[in-house]
């Protein structure tokens, strides 16, 4: 468990890598790369951190969710419409890129490791927490373009899968250990409620429960 | 019907120990097509419902194949045997099949070359048919049902499992004597003509003992009928893995809190307030008792009522207990077992183990949970089972199987916890008996085709 | 195309859509004798398959990857806020989300299950007679129906019947029968089943409604409050409040559904023939254009087919129902320019905002646990049950609390409340606390149709079959705006009322346009309307089109205008009233249905 370490690690530059957990070393990614990895996990560890309030995105195995996400039809954007022209339009008229996920990963990773070596020296991975907030944040408000892929487009995307990743059922390779659930307080697979759904104010006191029978 | 490893105990048993001369073969003698009297589509109806009656669709029909042209097939060891076309084509069917021919057959277990027929066909039970019952039959087959040409393979079964001969030992030993049957029958009195049309239907056509009647280690049911005495259907042996549970009065573990509108439903319905059906059951309502008259299957059910307890009651009667229910709703999983039931049954079946009959059935009280063989339990926690829809309840349920999510000690506590809960007591199961169950779980579950509702 | 198509044998009726509404009038058509085709876009489904317990309770494959919609990257709509705009794919599901299989979205919907308010089948009527018709803001094709509450009253009935609803009747027969809804007009009987229980957060808001003086009442709900056999003979069981309603199909067979409440009985009728995986590109008509001939499909295979057939009824999801027409020059398609013509005219939403309450920490909300179409109404400011006169605006707004189960994924995605990141510690501890001690309220309003507001082909983007897609040009008027924000401020009296710790009121801005990437609802209506005047709507008061008369369109594109409640009681009703007189009048005298 990473604790607290990175977010009292001091912010210069070139601090020494922050101390956190990684992912289990067991698990070998199939679609990213090394660098991409790198860059995944250290993400992933600052959008949900581990802190007092329960276990962080590593904890949670959720980079291996979104690399074993990257195998299924939607990650090859089989779920949306793909059809040319791809036409840009206001924000509000949704997605018009012809990129799938997989596709806004490769952009997107590169695009945010180029970002943080030409402001900082390093790619994303080596740098000081608070220095990859910083990133992080320009990217969620829109501070930087890779290409033709606007980093709002790659940050909703990883954003939303590292959400899924946290809160999903195990099966999918995420949520370690119910960790995700038990913070949040969801009972997960066992769906019943019948003798609850009338006890006004009691507390629910059966604990969460997976697809495949894992409790906690 | 599941008769597998039934003929192959049985095969086993004749091929060790019996050596005697094959009988002779019958003369091949002409067919006689030509039916007697004037019959016309009333036979024919009425030879139909025989037919359901009897059940002869639940092994002469394959799912989806033609009506009647055979081919299910009972996977032993030593081959497959398959069940014959019996639809009236002259080559692979038996339109050549005299009604003489066909009455022996149906009573008598004889084929019309003369070779013995393999018991899975029920000529002990129907050996009771009435000629008015074989002849409408007989009508129907050759009249009432198309006949398909289907050669269904001989025995694949090697030498010496293949040889019928010792059948017609077996047979002569064990299989009733028409004649001898019909002295029975009239010497029996019943003061209620619905409970005499009863016992013919169940001890007959129905052959309910084939599955619910133990037998003995030469596989001859014990008893053939209720004048038999208490072992008639007191509970039969695991079949396909199932085990047919008492249908006599037995308080916890058979018939004994049903009433007679209970078994009517059921057998219309495949489900009533305290059970549902399952395993062969489904098969049996499936293709025979749901198409039955209601009169005809209040008859069985007023004659089941009549069967006493096979044993003199041991324990109580079954009475609901509380304590498990207290427990759960207070969320105390401590007990073991308990917190897998809770987090994959209770929804269906509740904490309170009363399910939602007739929807999902009670486990509280149900005699299938109670019986000292937890074989079907233990079953359908792993491979799960369908409900079926019939004509009056068209609705079909489906229950998952676990075996792939929960290992055999957590099945056992969990069956365990529930033939200990709610007032139930049957004994404790273990993981090995669970693991005897899982590996005969067939390759076929979950079942290719699932209800579509 | 359809010429080289392959000729099946015809049949009485082909019907497009195995959802609700067809899978209503594929029953009637058989108890009528006629033999049906009812072909499918989508795969065959069923709760056994598709609702396996526990596997299907799934949050990231049921709500995040769409198991049982509609496939997008074969077929979507373009979107425009006007039209002056280039309208855009919608290409990611988001806004709305349209099903597809056998069952359609009735497999996985909520269950939410009402009648329409009287007052709204006569809108145009009501509001003329109130305010007088300036009162009615330029550019607003507000309409009535063509059909009162009194004429569907027995196929509500009917409906609720079918599909096991459980709800409080206030007025059965003309007498005061229980609590139910006051506003809510006679009805005929009471529900099938009582009412769900109350969740906790429900049971809070009823008492604080009540409190603030409003009329609380529970939601009527397509979700069995206890096992069920409906008039076809088949079975439901009960709701447990799972939470896993929209989305998915119930493995509890307690929320209706046509797999569950009428797909059991049809599949066993030999005059009916469901075709899975069919995808209908038009309705085939005579050389004069006055009669449909059949339909022709793409088979699973990829083989083009004609189905002749008697008689054509659409039973597709609203916007395709119109999309159909259009391709098939079945009624004249609509100029909005001029506001003339009628297919793809009054396009509506529903105008869905979703505000926020958060009690003490002591108070456990337990959002898991919900029915989808259970919950705790009011509907003092819905339909013409309040003064329109010194507000200004036409339409209203049922508000609720339908916790229908906000599982885990949607609850990190919802994050804490306004002004907490999206993530971070700071994201998790306004999530945990939001999750375990908030609840939502919807303000569940009408949209009105408007004259520059319509669907039309679009003349770029083309489906998997070479079709162009429809557009859609839609906004969010003053109008709609100014009732959103009326109402949603009176959720603030109840969530003071209720004690809260903080509130969240969410509602509708001027000047901010429609988005499609957040969803809102998949309660869209119009562009087929019924109605009396051939001149504003494309459909009879029959749901017969006007101009080719064995064509009947049965949905929500019926709707002239947005009412306040959910769609699928109205559909369903719709579908039974169609029925009811194709069986009792056009069947013997086919042709335009009088009157």
């Amino acid at each position: 468990m990473q604790g607290l370490a990175g977010a009292a690690a001091c912010s210069t530059v070139l601090a020494a890598l922050p101390a956190r957990s990684s992912p289990p070393a067991s698990y070998a990614p199939r679609f990213f790369t090394p660098a991409e990895w790198a860059f995944l996990v250290a993400a992933c560890d600052r959008l949900i951190p581990a802190d007092e309030n329960g276990p962080g995105a590593l904890a949670l195995d959720v980079p291996r969710f979104i690399d074993m996400q990257m195998d299924t039809p939607y990650a090859h954007g089989a779920q949306w419409y793909m059809q040319a022209p791809f036409v840009p339009g206001p924000d509000n008229l949704g997605y018009q890129l012809p990129h799938a996920p997989r596709d806004l990963y490769r952009r997107g990773i590169a695009g945010m490791d180029a970002h943080a070596a030409t402001r900082h020296g390093r790619p994303f991975a080596g740098l000081a927490p608070a220095l990859q907030d910083d990133l992080l944040r320009g990217a969620e408000n829109g501070g930087m373009t890779f290409g033709d892929l606007p980093s709002t487009a790659f940050f909703d995307q990883l954003l939303a899968n590292v959400m899924e990743g946290a809160f999903s059922d195990p099966v999918h390779g995420g949520n370690t250990g119910l960790g995700g659930w038990i913070m949040l307080g969801f009972p997960g697979a066992r769906a019943d409620f019948m003798d609850w759904v009338d006890r006004y104010g009691a507390h629910y006191p059966l604990g969460s429960v997976s697809i495949s029978g894992e409790t906690a | 019907m599941a008769w597998g490893k039934r003929l192959c105990l049985l095969a086993a048993v004749l091929a060790a120990g019996m050596m005697a001369t094959p009988l002779a073969r019958a003369q091949d003698q002409a067919p006689d097509h030509q039916l007697h009297g004037q019959d016309g589509d009333d036979a024919v109806a009425r030879g139909e419902y025989m037919a359901r009656v009897a059940d002869c669709g639940a092994c002469h029909t394959v799912p989806g194949g033609a009506p009647f042209a055979g081919g299910m097939a009972f996977h032993l060891p030593t081959g497959t045997l398959y069940a014959p076309n019996i639809t009236p084509d002259r080559q692979t069917g038996i339109g050549r099949y005299s009604e003489a021919e066909f009455s022996r057959a149906l009573r008598r277990g004889i084929r019309r070359d003369g070779a013995t027929l393999y018991p899975a066909m029920p000529y002990p039970s129907y050996a009771r048919l009435t000629d008015a019952d074989v002849h409408v039959l007989y009508v129907y087959f050759m009249q009432g049902v198309k006949p398909v040409t289907h050669a269904v393979a001989q025995d694949g079964m090697v030498w010496p499992m293949s040889m019928r001969w010792p059948l017609s030992i077996w047979r002569t030993l064990y299989a009733p004597d028409p004649e001898a049957v019909r002295r029975d029958m009239d010497r029996r009195t019943f003061a209620d003509p619905l409970v005499a049309r009863g016992s013919y239907l169940v001890e007959g056509p129905g052959h309910c003992g084939a599955c619910h009647t133990p037998r003995a280690l030469t596989m001859q049911e014990k008893a053939l009928t209720a004048a038999d005495g208490p072992l008639y259907l007191s509970g039969g042996d695991v079949v396909d893995g199932w085990r047919p549970v008492s249908l006599r009065g037995e308080n916890r573990t058979g018939l004994g809190r049903w009433n007679e509108h209970d078994i009517v439903r059921f057998l219309a319905t495949g489900r009533m307030p305290l059970g549902a059906a399952f395993g062969g059951m489904a098969d049996a309502i499936g293709h025979g008792t749901q198409h039955m008259t209601d009169d005809d299957r209040l008859a069985i059910a007023r004659y089941l009522k009549t069967l006493s307890p096979a044993a003199p009651m041991v324990a109580q009667g079954w009475t609901y207990d509380p304590a498990v229910t207290d427990a759960l709703r207070a969320g105390d999983v401590s007990a073991r077992g308990a917190r897998a039931y809770v987090d994959r049954c209770a929804a269906c079946h509740r904490t309170d183990g009363r399910g939602y009959p007739t929807t999902f059935p009670p486990l509280a009280g149900n005699p299938v949970v109670m019986d000292p063989r937890p074989d079907s339990l233990i079953r359908i926690v792993l491979e799960g089972n369908i409900l079926r829809a019939t004509r009056q309840a068209p609705s079909a349920f489906v229950m998952p199987g676990f075996a792939a999510r929960m290992d055999d000690r957590a099945v056992a506590d969990t069956v365990t916890f529930i033939r200990a809960a709610w007032g139930n007591d049957a004994p404790a199961v273990t993981g090995v008996d669970v693991a005897r169950i899982r590996r005969t779980l067939s390759p076929g579950h979950p079942p290719a085709s699932l209800p579509m509702n | 195309m359809s010429d080289d198509a392959r000729r099946l044998r015809a049949v009485d009726v082909v019907i497009v859509g195995g959802g609700w509404a067809g899978s209503i009038m594929a029953k009637e058509m058989t108890e009528a004798g006629r033999s049906v085709v009812m072909l499918e876009r989508g795969p065959d489904r069923s709760t056994a398959a598709d609702g396996a317990y526990p596997a299907s309770i799934d949050e990231l494959e049921a709500n995040f990857r769409y198991k049982l919609f509609q496939d997008l990257s074969k077929n979507t709509v373009t979107i425009r806020n006007n039209s002056r705009q280039t309208a855009l794919p919608y290409r990611r599901m988001a806004a709305f989300l349209p099903g597809e299989g056998v069952g359609g979205a009735g497999l996985h919907w909520s269950g939410v299950h009402f009648r329409i308010p009287p007052d709204d089948l006569r809108l145009r009527t009501r509001v003329i007679e109130k305010y007088g018709a300036k009162f009615i803001p330029e550019g607003m094709n507000l309409q009535d129906y063509g059909v009162s509450y009194e004429e569907l009253e027995p196929f509500f009935d009917k409906a609720e019947k079918v599909f096991g609803t459980s709800g409080e009747a206030y007025m059965v027969k003309g007498q005061v029968v229980g609590k139910g809804n006051v506003f809510s007009p006679s009805r005929s009987d009471h529900f099938p089943l009582p009412a769900l229980k109350d969740v906790y957060t429900a049971h809070l808001f009823r008492k604080a409604a009540a409190e603030v003086g409003f009329h609380p009442y529970s939601l009527p709900a397509a979700n069995a409050s206890r096992q069920y056999i409906n008039p076809y003979g088949v079975q439901m069981g009960p709701c447990n409040f799972c939470g896993y309603c929209s989305g998915y199909a119930c493995y509890m067979y307690s929320k209706a559904s046509p797999n569950v409440n009428i797909l059991p009985v049809l599949r066993r009728h030999p005059l009916f023939e469901l075709r899975a995986g069919c995808h209908v590109m038009k309705v085939e008509l005579d050389a004069e254009g006055r009669r449909a001939t059949g339909v022709t499909y793409t088979d699973p295979d990829g083989a083009v087919v004609t189905q002749p057939a008697e008689m054509v009824i659409l039973t597709a999801f609203q916007f395709h129902n119109v999309r159909l027409m259009l391709l098939s020059g079945i009624g004249r398609p609509y100029d909005p320019a001029r506001n003339e013509g009628v297919v793809g005219r009054n396009f509506v939403y529903q105008n869905v905002t979703t505000s926020n309450v958060w009690l003490d920490r002591g108070i456990d909300t337990n959002q898991y646990i919900g029915a989808g179409g259970g919950g705790v109404a009011f509907d003092d400011f819905n339909s013409e049950n309040f003064d329109h006169g010194p507000l200004g605006f036409v339409g209203g707004s049922p508000v609720w609390v339908n916790q229908a189960g906000v599982k885990a994924i949607a609850a990190a995605h919802s994050g804490g409340p306004p002004g907490t990141p999206r993530w971070g510690s700071a994201w998790k501890a306004g999530v945990i606390d939001t999750y375990r001690h908030s609840l939502r309220i919807d303000a569940h309003g009408a949209n009105m149709a408007y004259r520059d507001v319509y669907l039309d082909l679009d003349p770029t983007w083309k489906d998997a079959y070479g079709q162009p897609l429809l557009r859609m040009t839609f906004d969010w008027k003053d109008n709609d705006i100014r009732m959103n924000r009326y109402v949603v401020d009176r959720i603030g009296d109840v969530a003071k009322a209720m004690g809260a710790r903080r509130v969240n009121l969410t509602k509708r801005e001027f000047g901010r346009p429609f988005d499609t990437r957040q969803y809102q609802t998949t309660h869209l209506g119009g562009g087929a309307v019924m109605g009396t005047d051939p001149g504003t709507s494309a459909l009879n008061r029959y749901l017969q089109s006007w101009d080719v008369h064995n064509v009947f369109v049965i949905g929500a594109n019926a709707f002239p205008q947005g009412t306040g409640y959910n769609p699928t009681g109205m559909v369903a009703a719709l579908a039974y009233w169609a029925a009811h007189h194709i069986r009792t009048t056009y069947l013997a005298h086919p042709g335009p249905l009088a009157g």
